[in-house]
């Protein structure tokens, strides 16, 4: 027992629906739990941890093992192990922490070895049968199993609670007063084709897809912010659009799954489908300086894996990291083939401190008419691009600058083209004077005999600041100098117009040595949107050479040149998609030898160092520039969202040794878990294959996972209550046969998730009441018997939704950048929440900062979104109760209620209290309510009335605007009774 | 009115009935016995403060100032530009009570407690970058989004406070910031969310929500839960779920107790003259630390578990973190804490909550023995080695475990990791480490990672 209270609670429950002994022993449902929680540890899959070579998973291992002699339990090692007294025999040992087997679990291994000891595939990697639907429903499964125990399905709800709680699963939102009597109505007429309507009805509302939405987003860990101790904000919510959209179009489950793992892999994706990609991209990310840029990047992966492996397998992929699973039959080979899928994009493992751009990947967001423009600018560009005649570089025209380094005057180094400007008085302290065209000489570089008169030496921790240098993109120029390096160096920054490296994705222009070869790069951000050559040659060492770098304007990575020694260098193109501006991102000039948490030119000598305004090896076309210039800045204003974009040549992959990143072990590929199911034939070793894999007819994970959060979602519970665990730690259901036949009958219907959904919620087994005899709630409080209907409390967004929508406050706008509710002005780092009646929106919509999320959604329980979570827990804290009591949301939607209760009764009393219910709990108050409430509002009344103030104080909660002709003591008694009503048991608990 | 419901079920009994609507606060028994901690106060020094210069007396550094440390790798502070030589601790040390501790004149009130103290020498960390160190510090982890320390003691010993939150964090009210990476210092990772710490607001309502709406008095609060309580009843009394029904209503009883015993634990000011003396709670230099252990300690007594105090703010000059001029540094914020933790220590003492409680006291890491080269030099940051001390709880007084080296430097005999200090902690409140389990993403995780961290059994009496 290690993990307190709570489950050991839950254990007690599970041995209770046990308690009745087993006819005949199975495997899966009486022997694999005792196993896998006493035995695998050490006698489980992982090799490594195998103690005594003896393996009791697999039963020929076992057999051979001599564990035990199939039919002899008397005469099985296992057994006289558990049962000796001897604590250097004994089972499990001290050691392992592990508490003894119960009287029970050893009367059931027992009773399997005698009765030979026979074993079964794990449950769920069992593949699906289509038999699984032969003359099944789910009330027949539920109530075969119900009978077993003597219990029976509850009656149907009342319509009254039958729409609110349909209401509530397929919109999140509660029924209006009218739609419960237009129902209540036809039910009367005709209970089954009422209910058929309805659930039409709802399914067909926008709405639906909001609510669908929200579960998703837990699981895709999406957040307006990119997460850890920064926490800067992202644009990523017309991803989260996108889930709206396709959970109302209805996409078939298994494209919704390809889609967002795999869209840019589709043949002729769509934008939709690769805008879907960003699923991947929605980890957690990081830019804080110095970090190691490979750890963050291996993180992200990782983040990967888990999501696809808890959303999609439910499996713990995650332990595999590090090791072979130690209960599941995965291998840390099937988590690093898994993750070399997941991580062939052109991106960084930080993203930039300095400038806002999302990381690369990325595609431009853009609408049919920005889409013909953009093509039309394109057009006009290449009309006037004509084949180019390059020459040599002519350096006689077009000079900016021109630094010697001959002489050192302080810590300047003149521009021998630019005389130094006369001193003039300052007029104040903030007075720079006109612009030094002087480059300056920081810390301890200094000056040596050059090639031509002298030249600097660098430190590599120190610059040479020039003053000019801030190129844009349709600009071309060139930079001429002499250069020596002193040795191979793997990285080093000859020069550079750039604010930084990795803390601002080297956003600018770079000329760098790498691996001994000079590269030389223009970069929005680096990696994913830049152009680069490098050089097939190292460069020789410890001699001058005239290095001359060369740009067109172009944006492409055709339009780059190094020459040395006066000839052109036979390059390699290492990166050509340059799609944004280079400009940005700070320190506007270009510096010599070395860069911000960058590697310098240490030891390096450069001499004669000159800056052009042209390609210096061909002639400049004014009107092709212009056109150009055009055309990019429209570019530049085009919004992008991270997405998925396969490299043409995959990365290689690595098992890394416990995990570490910088631990490379064994190369591998791409691979699947070949236990589960074969790779598809012909399908290709990416993640479009992997999506194949997936949601081929025999996978037997994918539906059932589905299946499962889906039923989750509507009972409060899953059929395997561990929705993100389905391997043999995980829960075991109760009916097996329940889970097969809905996620058999998925496939079969095209992977549907709106039949799904109506099929369930219009058996009995969804339409029992929530109620049963105390016996059965008290022996299986969380339902897992499915012996009543679903009752738990509202999730924190239908809460807040079901509060608004109570008041009609509630606006219904759908999509769009995040908005700020009232709580963030709570928030861990507050923000001033939004104007006029956007507080009113959807709490989907509320802004999602992962370190700093709305205080009232986490209190009820909505995870922060750091990583994929599939199961919310449900706790109940007095934190909730304060909020609902004394929360801005909360008091104003109670004093609007109130205040509408009021006007459309004309203040008589009985009226409003039925208004009041029939809003709050979509039913008519009874006698003893009426009577109740009545109390109430007189008691409030009196007072406020004695106490006018307090009415106004009341009033003034919220944007709302009050109605004046509802006096003040009246109003304020009728909030407090509408409050009353928000807060009632039915108003918050789906019943 | 609002009878404890139902026929006075305890709150254990509903967590047993309803696992749906369970109540995460229920006191849990302790797994093991030893410890004594009801509760547990730390004081978080924010920044690292320096050992050499508070409680770990190196006369043979002060004989050895200037000298060149001989192979010291530069990157092991943050600023491997500044390195300088050894230099000797610039505060006075003397001898202090029977056991004859050694301590820094800058804490001269503190350190009439001595005996009472336990000192760990020690301590060493893997990070020398605030953010991580300080997650692991917290939460036993250097990446951000793990539960700390706070979060598993509720999870594990529940809440004995019934109009209190168990677990209280207050931060710097100087405006000098929070400790990098805020909120997830005491986040409740992946326990549930209720266990995460509450930060009290340094201004305004500590709480959120917690003040009724002006015009709401808790009078009239009081009269629409009373009848809200007999609406839910109405319908569903006598019924199944009336258990279910009762927790519910608790929570809301909690919430209504809440607002008006918290403000009321909150307030400082009703604290007789000679306590708020014995604080320095109208001193200028400390008054506001002081408020903060006043309130730690009636918190204490109202029951509430786990309360983490952050002397500083975030990082270089506004907390222990003294990069620049050691000297004023430490002067700073030794002279805010000194007196309150001293008072802190006697208060609890004279009321016979000492034994229940423990204090620790410690940073993210500690300080080099070097200069950090500076017009006023400082010291930059050293996982190798850092001192927390203990204090009640049934911890030994005047027991000083483990040793650094002759420079203080490194930790050198008996090293306790963070995992160790934390598997000590856990053990100081009759938590069992190994057995404090919550299982996710398939493992069942702990506070103290996977390889064996061990208690320091010598620490305790």
């Amino acid at each position: 027992m290690t993990r307190g209270l709570f489950v050991s609670l839950s254990l007690l429950s599970l041995t209770t629906s046990l308690s009745a002994a087993p006819a005949k022993v199975k495997f899966n449902r009486d022997v694999r739990p005792i196993l896998s929680d006493k035995c695998f540890f050490c006698h489980g899959p992982d090799p490594k941890k195998r103690e005594a070579d003896m393996r009791l998973d697999e039963r020929n291992a076992a057999v051979e093992a001599k564990a035990f002699v199939p039919g002899k339990a008397e005469v099985s090692e296992m057994i006289q192990r558990i049962l000796t007294t001897d604590a250097d025999d004994h089972m499990p040992p001290a050691k392992s922490k592990l508490s003894d087997l119960s009287t029970d679990e050893i009367a059931i291994l027992k009773q399997w070895i005698n009765e030979g000891a026979e074993y079964e595939a794990h449950w769920a990697f069992i593949p699906l049968k289509p038999e699984a639907t032969k003359d099944q429903s789910i009330d027949k499964i539920v109530s075969a199993g119900l009978a077993e125990r003597g219990l029976k399905l509850q009656p149907e709800a009342t319509p009254e609670t039958l729409i609110r709680r349909l209401s509530f699963d397929l919109t999140g939102l509660p029924p209006t007063p009218e739609e419960v009597t237009a129902f209540v109505t036809e039910h009367q007429f005709d209970p089954a084709s009422s209910l058929q309507h309805l659930v039409t009805r709802l399914l067909a509302s926008p709405h639906y897809g909001e609510r669908m939405a929200v579960d998703w987003l837990d699981v895709a860990r999406y957040a307006d912010s990119y997460g850890f101790q920064v926490d800067r904000e992202r644009e990523v919510w017309p991803w989260r659009d996108w889930v709206v959209k396709a959970f109302n179009d209805n996409l078939p489950y298994d494209k919704f799954v390809t889609w967002q793992l795999a869209g840019d892999l589709l043949p002729n994706a769509t934008d939709e489908q690769v805008l879907a990609t960003a699923f991947n991209r929605l980890h957690q990310q990081e830019n804080e300086g110095g970090s190691v840029e490979e750890e963050y990047r291996v993180e992200y992966i990782a983040d990967r894996v888990q999501t696809v492996a808890t959303a999609f397998l439910g499996l713990t992929f995650e332990c595999s990291r590090c090791h072979d699973h130690k209960y599941d039959p995965i291998t840390q080979k099937d988590y690093y083939g898994l993750f070399s899928m997941l991580q062939n994009i052109d991106e960084a493992g930080l993203y930039s401190f300095f400038t806002p751009s999302p990381p690369t990947p990325a595609m431009m967001l853009m609408d049919q008419s920005a889409k013909d423009k953009m093509a039309s600018l394109k057009a006009k560009v290449a009309a006037l691009e004509k084949p180019k005649t390059t020459t040599l570089p002519d350096l006689s025209r077009d000079e900016l600058a021109h630094f010697t380094f001959d002489e050192l005057k302080g810590n300047k180094l003149a521009d021998s083209l630019h005389a130094a400007p006369p001193p003039q008085p300052k007029k104040d302290a903030k007075d720079k004077g006109p612009p030094d065209p002087a480059a300056v000489l920081k810390g301890e570089n200094k000056l040596v005999p050059g090639k031509i008169g002298n030249a600097i030496q660098f430190t590599g921790d120190d610059a040479v600041d020039t003053p000019l240098g801030n190129f844009q993109r349709h600009e071309p120029f060139s930079v001429s100098l002499w250069m020596q390096t002193p040795d191979v160096k793997d990285r080093a920054v000859v020069f550079h117009r750039s604010q930084a490296w990795t803390d601002a994705a080297s956003r600018g222009y770079e000329l760098l040595i790498e691996e001994g070869k000079l590269k030389w790069s223009l970069i929005h951000f680096w990696p994913g949107n830049a152009i680069s050559i490098r050089t097939k040659e190292t460069i020789p060492l410890k001699q001058w050479l005239q290095v001359i770098v060369t740009y067109d304007g172009s944006s492409r990575a055709d339009g780059l040149k190094i020459f040395v020694d006066g000839q052109q260098a036979a390059v390699d193109v290492i990166k050509d998609n340059l799609t944004k501006t280079i400009a940005g991102g700070g320190h506007d000039n270009i510096s010599l030898g070395e860069r911000m948490r960058d590697r310098g030119f240490k030891g390096g000598l450069i001499d004669d160092f000159r800056v052009f305004g042209r390609d210096m090896t061909t002639k400049t076309n004014a009107e092709l520039q212009k056109a150009r210039a055009e055309l990019f800045a429209f570019q530049d204003a085009q919004k992008e969202l991270m997405v998925m974009k396969e490299l043409p040549q995959p990365k290689k992959a690595y098992v890394l040794t416990r995990g570490e990143y910088d631990k490379r072990g064994e190369e591998v590929g791409p691979t699947a878990p070949a236990s589960l199911t074969p790779f598809p034939k012909g399908a290709p070793k990416n993640r479009l294959g992997y999506a194949q894999w997936l949601t081929a007819p025999d996978h037997p994970l994918m539906a059932r996972v589905t299946v499962n959060r889906l039923w989750q979602s509507l009972f409060g519970r899953g059929l395997v209550k561990t929705t993100e665990d389905f391997g043999s730690q995980g829960e075991r259901p109760l009916y097996p046969e329940l889970l097969d036949y809905l996620s058999m009958k998925f496939i079969q219907s095209g992977w549907d998730v709106k039949v799904l959904i109506k099929e369930i919620v219009l058996s009995q087994v969804y339409r029992q009441n929530s109620f049963a005899d105390a016996k059965t709630m008290t022996d299986d409080p969380e339902n897992q018997w499915l012996a009543r209907g679903p009752r738990f409390r509202l999730p924190a967004e239908m809460i807040r939704d079901n509060a608004l929508a109570a008041a009609g406050l509630i606006k219904l706008t759908m999509g769009g950048p995040p908005v700020h509710a009232y709580e963030m002005s709570e928030a861990f780092k507050p923000v001033t929440p939004g104007a006029g009646d956007t507080v009113y929106r959807r709490s989907l919509y509320s802004s999602w900062r992962r370190t700093s999320p709305p205080p009232a959604m986490v209190a009820f329980d909505a995870p922060r979104r750091a990583v994929c979570i599939s199961r919310r827990e449900r706790t109940d804290s007095p934190l909730q109760a304060l909020i609902l009591l004394n929360g801005v949301q909360y008091v104003e939607a109670a004093r609007v209620l109130g205040e509408k209760l009021h006007l459309e009764t004309k203040g008589d009393l009985p009226k409003m209290i039925e208004s009041g219910f029939l809003r709050c709990l979509s039913r008519k108050p009874d006698v003893k309510e009426m009577q109740i409430c009545t109390q109430l509002y007189q008691e409030q009344l009196a007072h406020f009335k004695a106490a006018p103030k307090e009415a106004e104080e009341l009033l003034k909660t919220g944007n709302a605007k009050r109605d004046a002709s509802v006096p003040m003591p009246e109003a304020a008694a009728a909030a407090v009774l509408a409050q009353a009503l928000m807060n009632h048991d039915a108003c918050v608990v789906k019943r | 009115m609002l009878a404890r419901a139902g026929g006075g079920f305890g709150m254990l009994a509903f967590a047993s009935m309803l696992e749906a609507a369970k109540n995460p606060f229920s006191p849990k028994v302790p797994m093991q016995v030893g410890g004594k901690a009801k509760s547990i106060i730390w004081i978080f020094t924010n920044g690292g403060p320096s050992q050499v210069d508070t409680w770990d007396y190196k006369p043979e550094l002060a004989k050895r100032d200037g000298q060149t440390l001989e192979g010291f790798d530069p990157k092991t502070g943050f600023f491997p530009g500044s390195v300088g030589g050894l230099m000797k601790s610039p505060f006075g040390f003397k001898q202090y009570g029977a056991s004859g501790t050694w301590c820094s004149d800058l804490f001269p009130k503190t350190a009439m407690h001595v005996d009472k103290m336990c000192f760990i020498h020690s301590c060493w960390t893997g990070s020398n970058n605030h953010s991580p160190a300080l997650f692991m510090m917290n939460t036993g982890a250097t990446r951000m989004g793990y539960p700390c320390v706070g979060s598993w003691v509720n999870y594990g010993l529940g809440s004995e406070s019934d109009s209190l939150p168990s677990f209280v964090v207050m931060s710097d009210p100087l405006n000098r910031g929070l400790p990098k990476g805020s909120a997830a210092n005491w986040g409740a990772g992946f326990l549930p969310s209720v266990y995460q710490g509450t930060w009290l607001k340094p201004s305004g309502a500590p709480i959120d929500n917690l003040a009724v709406p002006a015009s709401l008095t808790p009078q009239r609060q009081r009269a629409q839960l009373d009848l809200l309580a007999k609406l839910n009843r109405q319908s569903l009394g006598g019924s199944a779920i009336e258990s279910e029904l009762n927790a519910r209503i608790e929570s809301f009883e909690l919430a209504y107790r809440m607002q008006t015993s918290a403000p009321e634990a909150f307030d400082v000011q009703g604290e007789p003259e000679h306590i708020q003396k014995l604080y320095g709670v109208n001193e200028k230099h400390c008054g506001h630390f002081a408020k903060q252990c006043l309130t730690a300690r009636r918190m204490v007594e109202r029951g509430v578990r786990f309360i983490q105090i952050y002397s500083g703010g975030m990082e270089n000059q506004q907390s222990w973190d003294g990069h620049k001029d050691i000297l004023g540094n430490h002067r700073g914020f030794a002279n805010e804490s000194d007196q309150p933790v001293a008072a802190l220590i006697s208060d609890l003492e004279q009321r016979g909550l000492l034994d229940q409680t423990l204090i620790v006291w410690g940073g993210e890491f500690g300080r080099l023995p070097i200069a950090q080269k500076g017009a006023q030099p400082g010291r930059d940051h050293n996982p190798h080695a850092f001192t927390v001390w203990m204090c009640g709880g049934g911890v030994k007084g005047g027991y000083h475990h483990g040793e650094t080296d002759e420079i203080g430097f490194k930790a050198a005999i008996d090293k306790v990791s963070v995992h160790d200090l934390h598997a000590t902690i856990l053990a100081a409140a009759g938590l069992d480490h190994e057995r404090l389990t919550f299982k996710f993403q398939g493992l069942d995780q702990r506070l103290t990672g996977v390889e064996n961290p061990k208690v320091v059994k010598a620490v305790f009496a």
